[in-house]
């Protein structure tokens, strides 16, 4: 019973993360109907950046600040040049490449100024030796503080989307852009927050998951999209709270599937599952059918 | 008298190429593909500057026979196999390249030998484990001719982590990476500890490089009560397993291959690399040094400094530099000594010199190899060592254990 609590939170924590990815890629998904695939290279700089800073002596809340801002940065850079021009081509696919392109140009960039290999991620919160006893059983502090920081933005995410005047605007914009525009809502703006947002949960994201590894290098993040992907695919594309159990569901089968079939199993049998689901409900556990009138 | 002066200068132009390429040709030309990019680039530059620093010391004594050495190709890989292949195709094809040097890693490593060595010339591999590279029939039967390693074959560091673990722990939990290092270096463990102890109960996990959480393989060790675990893989996945260990209150002993002595680990573990015990070469650890040693570490602080490559103890290098770059080092100093023996660059000669080499003053170790022994290192050749916490710092200790 103990292994099984132990793998469930294990399994939740890393799941929380691969839904502040989802959730990161549904912002953008709304809004324009695009997705940021340099994702992973977003999650690595953040981490990157704020653990060579630290090392270099600067304070870790100020270190990570500083990372996520040069983030929002890159998010401009990349909705206003990569994505913004694909866009001007009905049903062009030209942002996927674009996106994807600068998330190699940021590994790049951070093999030639931070090195390539890993760099060492310090303890920010909390260390691996800190836990709590719950009835007995020991959770790690790390893994409680990724799922109660990643609830709590999915929350704050949601409240702001559903109660303030610009989470409204944000789903008029996602519902028509075009009617929206008309109804003088400032589209252009929208977008932007929208990717910069994205790109903000993705650097939260990796700073989370390098410190329970202890370690961040260039090529970090790639295979984390990739689930993160999968977890709003599978919690349908589009709902926050879909995202957030799309990821919960796919951490814990993966790590449940681990402990007590096979390890080597654990990605394959979650792969598995998303095929299940897809054939089931297209639309994902959480997400609507498009209803398209011709 | 235009059309004179023209036709001179292309004379002369012509003069001056073919003196250039005469004197080209004099230098004995060597190349290779290595990682000297990516996130495994600790090794390829590790190896690459020990090839820079041996040339360096061949040249300055005037050369091999009076012949200059001269990296003529080097290309990066980033420690893929795909890549390694297509630069080595391109080294191969340099038909003045005289000698190899084998990529960093066992992927790339296998990925190229068979064309080393239907091409024929002498490689020396600094780093890669696996021990088909140089037996691929078996390790009682003959080596490929051309192909000689001083590395730490996964075999003889099986032998020597199953001398340690067998006689003390029934029990054994053993998590390796999912490559071929780790694949070949669990199957031939788990053999030497069967040998020694029959009743051993081993259970076996793996996981992909970069997997940021190994709950999953911890908790399935933790379910079969075993008191000590061996991990096989490299720096920054060890860093992620010790911290996994540490949120699961697992406070069994904790055994390390090679791989585990790198500044990735020491970084990212902090201070919980405490306690955890790895083998490797003596190397500078060696109290004094030898000699060779002592001139290969003195050259790379002359030309280097104190990076992160030598370590963070100004008057001594760091274990793990045995891997990276003395390895680049001795097996450069190994091939040219050979075409120095054998005064020729034909590699049926360089192959006959290089097996006669007997007792070689390497960096790491005295290198020996014979028509039947390829590989220069045994388990003899290495100690276990256990990380202490001294003067604030990390640093390794060599245990009698």
């Amino acid at each position: 019973m103990e292994d099984a609590l132990t793998l469930i939170l294990a399994g939740i924590s890393v799941g929380s993360v691969y839904a502040l990815i989802a959730i990161g890629l549904n912002l953008t998904y709304w809004t324009t109907r695009t997705m940021n695939f340099g994702q992973g290279s977003v999650m690595m700089l953040g981490a990157m950046m704020t653990a060579v800073l630290v090392a270099g002596g600067v304070i870790d809340a100020l270190a990570a600040l500083a990372s996520l801002v040069v983030i929002a940065a890159i998010m401009v850079f990349t909705e206003v040049f990569t994505v913004r021009p694909a866009l001007k081509i009905g049903g062009s696919m030209g942002w996927a490449v674009s996106t994807l392109g600068v998330g190699i140009i940021l590994q790049g960039v951070a093999a030639k100024y931070f090195g390539s290999q890993a760099v060492a991620f310090p303890d920010m919160v909390f260390s691996a030796q800190d836990y709590v006893e719950v009835f007995g059983v020991r959770f790690a502090l790390q893994y409680l503080a990724i799922l109660v920081l990643s609830v709590a933005l999915v929350a704050l995410l949601e409240l702001l989307l559903r109660r303030t005047v610009w989470g409204r605007a944000m789903r008029a914009v996602s519902m028509d852009a075009d009617l929206a525009a008309v109804a003088g809502i400032p589209v252009r703006p929208i977008v932007l927050g929208s990717y910069i947002a994205s790109g903000l949960l993705a650097g939260i994201a990796g700073m989370l998951i390098a410190q329970t590894g202890g370690t961040v290098d260039p090529a970090f993040g790639f295979d984390l999209m990739i689930f993160g992907f999968v977890a709003a695919v599978l919690g349908g594309i589009g709902s926050s709270s879909g995202a957030l159990l799309g990821g919960l569901v796919l951490g814990v089968i993966e790590k449940l599937v681990g402990g007590y079939v096979s390890t080597a199993a654990a990605h394959g049998i979650a792969f598995a599952l998303l095929v299940v689901v897809l054939v089931a409900r297209p639309q994902g556990l959480f997400g609507q059918r498009e209803v398209v009138k011709v | 008298m235009r059309h004179a002066r023209l036709l001179g200068f292309v004379a002369a132009s012509a003069l001056a190429l073919t003196a250039g390429a005469a004197r080209a040709e004099d230098t004995v030309k060597i190349g290779f593909t290595t990682a000297l990019t990516g996130p495994f680039n600790e090794f390829g530059e590790g190896v690459h500057r020990g090839v820079v620093l041996a040339m360096e010391k061949w040249n300055a004594a005037g050369g091999i026979n009076g012949h200059k050495v001269e990296l003529a190709e080097l290309l990066d890989d980033q420690l893929i196999p795909d890549r390694s292949v297509q630069n080595l195709r391109r080294i191969l094809d340099n038909k003045d390249i005289v000698a190899i040097l084998a990529p960093s890693g066992s992927g790339p490593t296998l990925a190229v030998v068979d064309m080393v060595q239907a091409d024929g010339r002498p490689m020396c591999n600094p780093q890669a484990q696996t021990p088909s590279i140089v037996y691929p029939n078996g390790l009682d039967k003959p080596p490929r001719p051309n192909v000689f390693s001083i590395t730490i074959q996964n075999n003889v560091e099986a032998e020597k982590m199953a001398d340690v673990l067998a006689k003390k722990f029934t029990k054994i939990g053993l998590l390796h990476e999912s490559t071929g290092y780790g694949v070949t270096g669990a199957k031939l463990l788990k053999e030497e500890i069967l040998k020694r102890n029959k009743n051993a109960k081993i259970t076996q996990e793996s996981y992909n490089q970069r997997d940021q959480d190994m709950t999953a393989q911890l908790v399935r060790m933790q379910r079969a009560g075993d008191e000590v675990l061996m991990v096989i893989g490299l720096g920054a996945d060890m860093a992620v397993n010790r911290k996994n260990m540490s949120r699961l209150n697992m406070n069994i002993p904790r055994y390390g291959s090679a791989g585990t002595v790198t500044q990735p680990f020491i970084e990212g573990a902090g201070d919980l690399a405490e306690g955890q015990r790895a083998v490797n070469f003596l190397f500078a650890s060696a109290d004094p040094m030898r000699p060779a040693t002592k001139e290969f570490a003195d050259a790379y602080k002359a030309k280097y400094g104190v990076d992160r490559w030598w370590g963070p103890d100004a008057s001594r290098p760091q274990a793990s530099m045995a891997g990276t770059v003395a390895s680049g080092y001795d097996c450069a100093n190994l091939l040219f000594d050979a075409i120095r023996r054998a005064n020729s660059t034909k590699p049926a000669d360089i192959d006959k010199a290089m097996e006669a080499t007997n007792k070689y003053p390497g960096a790491i170790i005295d290198q020996t190899f014979t028509p039947a022994k390829h590989n220069s290192v045994g388990p003899d050749d290495l100690v276990l060592y256990e990380f202490v916490k001294k003067d604030g710092r990390m640093q390794l200790v060599p245990t009698q254990e």
